[in-house]
C-alpha cells in the first residue's frame, strides 16, 4: 500500500487513519447523547425559560436546542464521511487485488508439517489414487484447479473469492443511506391537511412555516370512522378518501394508521381526526318566549319561509364554540337589511358563563327578530380526519441502502476467502495424500472443513 | 396455569441454575455445572411453553396478537433469546463458565418483569400504530441483539476477571475461564452478531416509524439511543483493525456498548419522566 502516491499527502494520510474513525464515531455519540439530554424543538420552551440569558444566548449559538440539525453538527457527519471515502479508496484497491489473484497451484510450501490427521499414506498405485481423489475433490468443489508434476499433482479451489468487498459494499451503503437523507432534507416536505367528512380540500399546510401548497388535485373525505376495544382503547382509525383532480375523481383510498396512501407522489397517513359540527340541525322556533311553534330539519343554505310568511330564513355557518355547536341564522325580509344572530345549544346553560356585553349584543340574542326566538336544539356531527401529507423523494435511496447495508453485512461477516489444497505425491511404491487450506475469517470453521475432506480420503483407501 | 404464573416461578428456576454455575465454578467440580446446564435447558422449554401459551391466551381474549408487545414481554422475550443464544454458545465452546455470568442477567430480567409494580403482566390489546408486521421483526431482531450484546457484556466482565497471568491462577473460579484470546474472540463473535441484528432492528424500526407516523428517522430519544449504541459498537468492529488495540480498550468499549443498551432499553423512559418531572 505504501507505494500509493497518495500517501504523502499530510491531510489523505489524516483521513486514511482507522483511528480517526473511532474517534468520529464516538464523538457522534457523546454529541447525540446531549441531544436527548437537552429538551430540543418544542420541547425546550419551558426548559429556555429557566435558564439565565448569558446561558440561554450561548447554548443558542451553538445549536444546542435543535442540536441535530446544528452546522457543526453537519460538519462532524461530513468529516466522518470524508474519513470513510478516503479509508475506503486507501485500501479497496489492495482488496481488488486480493480478489483477482490466483495463488499458484503448485506449492509444496502449505503442505509443510501438517499433522498428521491430515496426512493420509496408502499402498495403492499413483494413477488409481489419483483418479479416486480427483472425484473426491470434484464432487466437493464445483470449480478447482490442478497442476501435474513429476512428483505429484497438485488441487487447489477457492471459495468466497468476493468475500473481502463485503466492507466496501457496507460503507457504499453508510453513504447511499446519507444521500438519501439529504435528498429528503433538500426536496421533500412535511405537512398536513384537516379535512370534515364530505368535504374537499385542495392545499397542504407545510409543517415549519405557515405557508400552505398545492398539491395540483384535490382530496375528498368520503367517511372516517373509529373503533375501539371494550376497554376504551382505540383499535382502528379509517379514512376513506378520493383523489380528484379538476373535480374528476381519480382514486378512491382507505388509509389506516400503518398503511398509508401515497397519490401523485405524495403519501397521506392517518394521524389524528377531531368531531365538527355537520351540516345539517334541528331548530325550534317559538313565538314569544313561551309559545312553541314548530321544529324544522334545516340545512346549512336552505332557505326557508318563517311561520308568518314575513320572509325567509336560512342558516349560514355551524360549528363549535368550544364545545358547544353553534348555529348562525340569517333572517331576510324583502327590501330590508338581513339580520343576523348566533344561537347556541342548550343557550341557558352557556349564558352564565359568557360576558355581560356578549349576552346583550343583539348578535347573540335568540329573539333578535321579532316576534320569534330561535332554538338550537341539535347538530349532526361529523368527524374530519387529520392526515399527515408528506413527500420524501429520498426514500427508496434509504431503502436501498438498507437492502446494500444487509448484503454487505453477509458478505463481510458471513463469507470467507478460503483456499483448500489437495497434494497427491507419487513415492513409488507408496502414494500420500496431504490437505490443507487458508480463510481469511472464521478459521474453524475451514479446520472443520478440511479435517473432513481428509476423513472422507482416508475411508476411501480404508477398504 | 397462566402464562406470567410460570413466568413467575420460572425466575426462582433461573436463579438456581446461576447457584449451581457459581458451585461449579467455586468448587471445580463436573456435577453442579451439568445440573446448571439441565436446569437451564429444563427452564427454556417451560418459558417456550410460557410464551406460547401467552400468544394463546391473547386468542382466547380476542385480540390474537404476537406476545412481543410491552415492556414486560420484552422483558421475558429478550431473557429467552439469552439463554437460547447462552445455550448455543455453551454447546459449541463446551465450556459452561460464562453460564456464571450471563444467568444473573436472565434472572434479574424476570424478576424485574414479575415482580416490578411498574410493570403490568396484563394482556393489552394493541393500539392501531402497533398493529405491524414491521413492528414484529423489529422487537425479535432488536432483543437478538440485545441478548448477543449481553453475552458479549458477559465475556468482557470474564475477561476482566482472567486478568493476565493465567499460569498463577490457582482458584478454580479463574483457572474454569477460558483464556484471554479465546474470550476476546468469543466476545468479538457476540458483537458481530449483535451488530447485525441492532442494524436489522434499527432498519426494521425506521421502515415501520415511516408507514406509521410517515417519517422514518425523527431523532426522538429512543432511536437516538439505538444509533448511540450502534455507533459504539461501530467503534468496537473498527478498534480491531487498529493495530496493537487488542484487549483492554475493546473491552471498555463494549461494556460502554452494553450500558447504551440498557440505557436504550430502560433509561429512556426515565428521560421522557425526567422531562416532565423537572417542569412541576
Ligand atoms: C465513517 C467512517 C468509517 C471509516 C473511515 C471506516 C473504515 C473502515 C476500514 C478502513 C475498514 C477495514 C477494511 C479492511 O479490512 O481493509 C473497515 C471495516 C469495516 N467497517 Fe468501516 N468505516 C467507517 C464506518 C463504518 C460504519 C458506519 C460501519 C457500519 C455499518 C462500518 C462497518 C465496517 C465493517 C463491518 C467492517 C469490517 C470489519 C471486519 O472485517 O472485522 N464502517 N472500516
Amino acid at each position: 500500500m505504501e507505494e500509493i502516491g497518495k500517501v504523502s499527502n499530510p491531510v489523505w494520510k489524516f483521513f486514511a487513519s482507522v483511528k480517526l474513525t473511532i474517534v468520529f464515531l464516538v464523538l457522534l455519540a457523546i454529541f447525540s447523547v446531549a441531544g436527548t439530554m437537552i429538551p430540543q424543538k418544542e420541547g425546550a420552551m419551558e426548559f429556555v425559560q429557566r435558564l439565565n440569558p448569558t446561558t440561554f444566548n450561548l447554548m443558542d449559538f451553538f445549536g444546542l436546542f435543535d442540536l441535530y440539525h446544528a452546522g457543526w453538527f453537519r460538519f462532524l457527519i461530513a468529516m466522518l464521511v470524508l474519513n470513510l471515502v478516503v479509508c475506503s479508496l486507501e485500501r479497496f484497491p489492495s482488496a481488488w487485488k486480493r480478489v483477482k489473484a490466483r495463488p499458484s497451484v503448485e506449492r509444496t510450501k502449505p503442505f509443510e508439517e501438517l499433522p498428521d490427521t491430515l496426512l493420509i499414506s496408502t499402498e495403492r498405485g499413483y494413477q488409481e489414487a489419483l483418479g479416486n481423489c480427483l472425484n473426491l475433490f470434484k464432487k466437493r468443489f464445483s470449480a478447482f484447479r490442478s497442476e501435474e508434476t513429476e512428483y505429484g499433482t497438485f488441487f487447489l479451489a477457492e471459495k468466497g473469492r468476493f468475500s473481502p468487498l463485503g466492507v466496501y459494499i457496507v460503507h457504499l451503503s453508510v453513504l447511499v443511506i446519507l444521500i438519501g437523507a439529504l435528498a429528503g432534507s433538500f426536496f421533500g416536505f412535511e405537512g398536513f391537511v384537516k379535512i370534515p367528512e364530505g368535504e374537499t380540500v385542495d392545499s397542504i399546510m407545510v409543517r415549519g412555516g405557515n405557508q400552505s401548497l398545492s398539491p395540483g388535485f384535490e382530496i375528498r373525505c368520503d367517511k372516517f370512522t373509529v373503533e375501539f376495544y371494550e376497554n376504551g382503547s382505540p383499535k382502528e382509525y379509517k379514512s376513506e378518501v378520493t383523489f380528484l383532480s379538476g373535480g374528476k375523481e381519480i382514486e378512491k383510498r382507505d388509509i389506516l394508521v400503518n398503511h398509508p396512501a401515497t397519490f401523485k407522489g405524495i403519501t397521506f397517513y392517518q394521524s389524528t381526526y377531531e368531531k365538527v359540527a355537520g351540516k345539517e340541525l334541528r331548530i325550534k322556533l317559538r313565538k314569544g318566549l313561551d309559545e312553541d311553534l314548530e321544529t324544522i330539519d334545516a340545512e346549512i343554505g336552505k332557505k326557508m319561509e318563517l311561520p308568518g310568511k314575513e320572509g325567509f330564513f336560512q342558516i349560514l355557518d355551524v360549528r363549535h364554540m368550544g364545545t358547544v355547536p353553534a348555529a348562525l341564522v340569517s333572517v331576510e325580509i324583502q327590501g330590508a337589511e338581513p339580520t343576523r344572530f348566533w344561537i347556541f345549544e342548550d343557550f341557558e346553560h352557556i349564558k352564565s358563563r359568557l360576558p355581560a356585553q356578549m349576552i346583550n349584543s343583539p348578535k347573540f340574542d335568540p329573539a333578535a327578530f321579532k316576534p320569534y326566538t330561535f332554538l338550537l336544539l341539535g347538530v349532526q356531527e361529523r368527524y374530519a380526519t387529520g392526515l399527515q401529507a408528506n413527500q420524501d423523494p429520498g426514500v427508496p435511496v434509504v431503502w436501498a441502502g438498507f437492502i446494500l447495508i444487509i448484503l454487505g453485512f453477509i458478505v463481510t461477516f458471513f463469507t470467507s476467502h478460503q483456499t483448500i489444497r489437495m497434494f497427491v505425491e507419487n513415492k513409488g511404491k507408496k502414494t500420500v495424500i496431504r490437505v490443507t487450506g487458508s480463510a481469511s475469517r472464521n478459521r474453524p470453521a475451514l479446520d472443520r472443513d478440511i479435517q473432513r475432506l481428509a476423513e472422507d480420503i482416508r475411508s476411501l483407501f480404508a477398504a | 396455569m397462566t402464562s406470567s404464573a410460570i413466568i413467575s416461578y420460572l425466575t426462582f428456576v433461573y436463579f438456581l441454575a446461576f447457584v449451581f454455575y457459581l458451585v461449579m465454578m467455586v468448587m471445580g467440580r463436573r456435577l453442579p455445572g451439568t445440573l446448571a446446564t439441565y436446569t437451564l435447558l429444563g427452564s427454556f422449554a417451560a418459558q417456550t411453553a410460557a410464551i406460547i401459551l401467552r400468544w394463546q391466551e391473547s386468542y382466547a381474549l380476542g385480540m390474537g396478537r404476537a406476545p412481543f408487545s410491552n415492556l414486560y414481554e420484552s422483558l421475558i422475550f429478550f431473557a429467552w433469546t439469552l439463554v437460547l443464544l447462552y445455550l448455543i454458545v455453551e454447546w459449541r465452546t463446551k465450556n459452561k463458565s460464562a453460564g456464571a455470568f450471563v444467568t444473573p442477567l436472565i434472572f434479574l430480567a424476570l424478576a424485574y418483569a414479575s415482580f416490578s409494580p411498574n410493570i403490568s403482566s396484563k394482556i393489552m390489546p394493541l393500539i392501531p400504530a402497533l398493529k405491524s408486521n414491521w413492528l414484529i421483526t423489529h422487537v425479535i431482531t432488536c432483543f437478538l441483539g440485545y441478548a448477543a450484546f449481553a453475552l458479549s457484556f458477559g465475556f468482557s466482565l470474564m475477561y476482566l476477571f482472567k486478568g493476565n497471568d493465567s499460569a498463577n491462577n490457582t482458584a478454580s473460579f479463574l483457572r474454569l475461564i477460558p483464556a484471554r484470546g479465546i474470550l476476546d474472540e468469543l466476545n468479538y463473535q457476540m458483537v458481530v452478531i449483535g451488530f447485525l441484528m441492532l442494524t436489522l432492528g434499527i432498519i426494521t424500526g425506521s421502515v415501520w416509524a415511516h408507514s406509521a407516523w410517515g417519517s422514518y428517522w425523527s431523532w426522538d430519544p429512543k432511536e437516538t439511543w439505538s444509533l448511540i449504541t450502534w455507533l459504539v459498537y461501530a467503534a468496537v468492529i473498527h478498534s480491531r483493525l487498529v493495530r496493537g488495540w487488542k484487549g483492554r480498550k475493546i473491552i471498555i468499549l463494549c461494556i460502554v456498548g452494553f450500558a447504551c443498551v440498557l440505557f436504550t432499553y430502560f433509561g429512556v423512559n426515565y428521560l421522557a419522566g425526567l422531562h416532565s418531572y423537572a417542569t412541576s
